[in-house]
């Protein structure tokens, strides 16, 4: 029966994101304390200088997002702006929210310089649906230690990862963490091993999806076998367990974002020296660098005109280089700039954090030049990509051989159903 | 049958009171001042069940009729299309069979551990007094922190009980991992979670059951098994009836824990009906097809409560 209620509830918002008179709200995913205390200090800040509408963020939870901005937009009560990634973006629009900020886009363009990879994901119909905000990237994470005691290098391609996975496993040490659990962080991981593999586009030219190709099926043979030297559970981990096991020295590898700068010291009680990181290794033959690639941008939802014009000003406020590097601190390491001034600003590169490990802050921003995103390869707006990304149908078919024994030309062929199917 | 349980039965029988299990057939004649009174008073509450309710559920019936996939976006008419499709959908029935085990053995596990707990908690003792408060802590500790509490206590790398475990050499592998585990491994997180609320319950039925009865009893050289059957059960099978029927909704609607724990992972293990409407609403994005699915099931648990009803209610009114 609940599910009953579950459903029609579903209907009705879940928040009301009703803003007061002269007040925008604005809504965010980034629900870690250290980050909710830059948003509202940047607000207050941006407050300060008497705008016509003061600005109020909103945390609210990546879990709970999809419904709960579905029932706004059937009660009309959205917030003015909203976080969101390209896939979630094309769902926001499905819903019938979101304006053109492409004046802002523009005229932030001209004057910060975007990155291209940045932008793209939001350019749909000669319009741009959002406004870019900060990076999210990939790389491989090593233990020097483990690999100076084995004698090893950081690996560089798919058969250098896998011995070394193999090498450096123990009784007590996994060779690398990989999370196998249905949910999100396993999608990212594998589809990062897929774009260093040539397999970034799975869509033919028709828009019709082509999964099952030999670059998909070697990036997916690759995470079965790493699987082998992953932790026993890993089954049911997602983005905390690999990061766990690897600064506890219970895994020597990991591939994740830039999160893993900031608790290393102290959670693993080495020098931040120790710290390694290299790029996603590559196929063994033809592969390219890269990794999956997120720019999270700002959705204006407001439908009143002085409320766009308001939402739009926040935004280019927060975007100026006195208030860029606050905002990119946020999280040091893994919120990272889309401007292309953004790398050199002093007030985001003075960060202890990203100091001490600026070397794989460096790697980190080259890795952004060639990140890519599933559905927004080379200038594609896949519009249904987010009816596919909801589903985690990369995570299901890593279960699938994982758990149930596919080989992985079975899993690529089963996936390719499978998106096939959510897109009917 | 005790002499005690004999005569509270043939107490009821001849009760004219209105009872919890059969309401009174007794209809009123025409509508007094007072029985207007009486509807106008429990008119607010009447409202807020229709519209939390009644419209949620006929939304959802005429939703299922519709093709609708992201909640809010335009669809059209399909009659019975869409149930049918759900009808035909093989892992539709599954996850209702699992909801099914997910149920029976939520209920036995936490029966059992309720009333050996409620048995320990009558003991006399200093032991048994601070017990009755603390053992309520795992219910009221959020689910959300539940779920994190067992998946790092299992986890094999810092879990604490995987490595106690393994120090007396059991590998406990990967439970919530494990498509052969995982269910029941959620299942005892679960049942961990909740059976203090029927402890309780029936920690204060067993205060009711009078004790010279019991002393009666044991003085006529009756075993503790046969008090138990003979004169406790029967007095605590109206609270237990009850606690079965709305601890089996309850639990079969559960969806957080599981979802927090393994997403009705792996592979579909733990999709339980509730995780299937939820994967089918917000995952799959197809909101019909979830109102058709949440319709057919309201139903099968609704024949299953009633059969529950009809079969499992006590004989008589104790």
């Amino acid at each position: 029966m609940s599910a009953v209620l579950l459903l029609g509830g579903c209907a009705a918002p879940a928040t009301d994101s009703t803003a007061a008179e002269g007040e925008i709200v604005i809504w965010h995913m980034e629900g870690v304390p250290n980050r909710v205390a830059v948003f509202d200090a940047l607000a207050a800040e941006y407050n300060a200088t008497n705008p016509d509408f003061t600005v109020r963020f909103e945390t609210q939870q990546w879990d709970e997002i999809y419904p709960k901005i579905a029932g706004t937009a059937q009660a009309g009560n959205q917030p003015d702006i909203l976080f969101a990634i390209p896939d979630f973006a094309t769902y926001v629009r499905e819903l019938g929210l979101g304006q053109p900020v492409t004046d802002v886009v523009e005229a932030i363009d001209s004057s910060q310089g975007l990155l291209s990879a940045s932008k793209v994901a939001y350019q749909d119909g000669g319009e741009y649906w959002a406004v870019p905000l900060y990076g999210m990237v990939q790389l491989l994470w090593y233990r020097k230690d483990m690999f100076e005691a084995a004698g090893l290098e950081a690996p560089g391609t798919y058969s250098e990862l896998l011995a070394a996975a193999e090498a450096l496993t123990t009784d007590d040490v996994s060779g690398i963490a990989l999370p196998a659990g249905k949910n999100l962080a396993t999608d990212q991981v594998l589809y990062s091993l897929m774009i260093t593999g040539g397999a970034a586009n799975f869509f033919d030219e028709s828009e019709g999806i082509a999964l099952d190709s030999p670059e998909t099926v070697a990036a997916f043979e690759l995470y079965n076998d790493l699987l082998k030297y992953s932790p026993e559970d890993s089954g049911n981990y997602a983005w905390g367990e690999p990061q766990a096991a690897f600064n506890s020295g219970a895994a020597a590898m990991a591939i994740e974002k830039g999160q893993y700068l900031t608790p290393f010291a102290a959670e693993s009680g080495l020098d931040p020296s120790q710290l390694g990181c290299a790029p996603i290794p590559v196929a063994d033959n033809g592969g390219q660098s890269g990794s999956i690639y997120y720019s999270n941008g700002a959705m204006v939802l407001a439908e009143d005109e002085n409320r766009q014009a308001a939402a739009g000003a926040f935004l280019t406020w927060l975007m100026q280089p006195e208030n860029y590097g606050d905002f990119l601190n946020s999280e040091p390491g893994l919120f990272l700039p889309v401007t292309t001034g953004g790398a050199d600003l002093e007030q985001w590169r003075s960060n202890e954090v990203l100091s001490t490990y600026a070397e794989c802050v460096d790697l980190l921003l080259t890795q952004s030049e060639t990140g890519a995103l599933f559905g927004f390869v080379d200038g594609q707006y896949i519009e249904k990509i987010g009816l596919i990304s909801g589903q985690n149908i990369f995570a299901q078919a890593i279960q699938q051989m994982y758990v149930n024994g596919m080989s992985p030309s079975e899993a690529a062929v089963w996936a390719e159903e499978q998106m096939k199917a959510a897109i009917e | 049958m005790s002499a005690a349980a004999k005569t509270s039965q043939a107490g009821s029988r001849k009760s004219d009171g209105p009872s919890l299990i059969r309401p009174s057939r007794n209809k009123p004649t025409s509508l007094s001042r007072d029985s207007i009174l009486g509807y106008l008073l429990i008119a607010p509450i009447l409202l807020v069940l229709v519209l939390t309710i009644a419209f949620p559920l006929v939304s959802a019936v005429i939703s299922g009729f519709q093709d609708q996939r992201i909640i809010g976006t335009s669809s059209s008419f399909v009659g019975f299309e869409t149930y049918l499709k759900v009808i035909n959908d093989g892992s539709f029935w599954d996850s209702l069979g699992r909801s099914g085990l997910w149920v029976v053995v939520n209920v036995v596990v936490q029966t059992i551990l309720a009333f050996c707990v409620a048995f320990s908690l009558q003991q006399r003792g200093r032991w048994s007094k601070s017990a009755r408060t603390w053992v309520v802590l795992p219910w009221v500790i959020p689910t959300v922190a539940v779920s994190v509490i067992w998946q790092w206590l299992l986890n094999s790398n810092y879990g604490v009980l995987h490595y106690l475990l393994a120090e007396i050499g059991i590998n406990l592998g990967s439970p919530f991992g494990e498509p052969s585990t995982a269910l029941f491994a959620v299942i005892l997180v679960n049942s961990w979670h909740w059976f203090p609320l029927g402890a309780v319950v029936i920690y204060g039925a067993l205060s009711t059951v009078p004790l010279d009865v019991i002393e009666a009893a044991r003085m006529d050289g009756a075993g503790a098994g046969r008090i138990f059957w003979s004169i406790t059960f029967p007095i605590l099978q109206p609270v237990l009836f009850a606690l079965g029927l709305v601890g089996s909704l309850w639990s079969f609607n559960i969806l957080d824990s599981i979802y927090l724990i393994t997403a009705g992972g792996p592979i579909e293990a733990t999709t339980t009906a509730p995780v299937f409407v939820y994967d089918l609403a917000f995952s799959e994005f197809r909101s019909s097809q979830a109102a058709a699915a949440s319709v057919l099931t309201a139903l099968v648990l609704g024949a299953a409560a009633l059969l529950f009803v009809r079969f499992g209610r006590p004989a008589e009114n104790v």
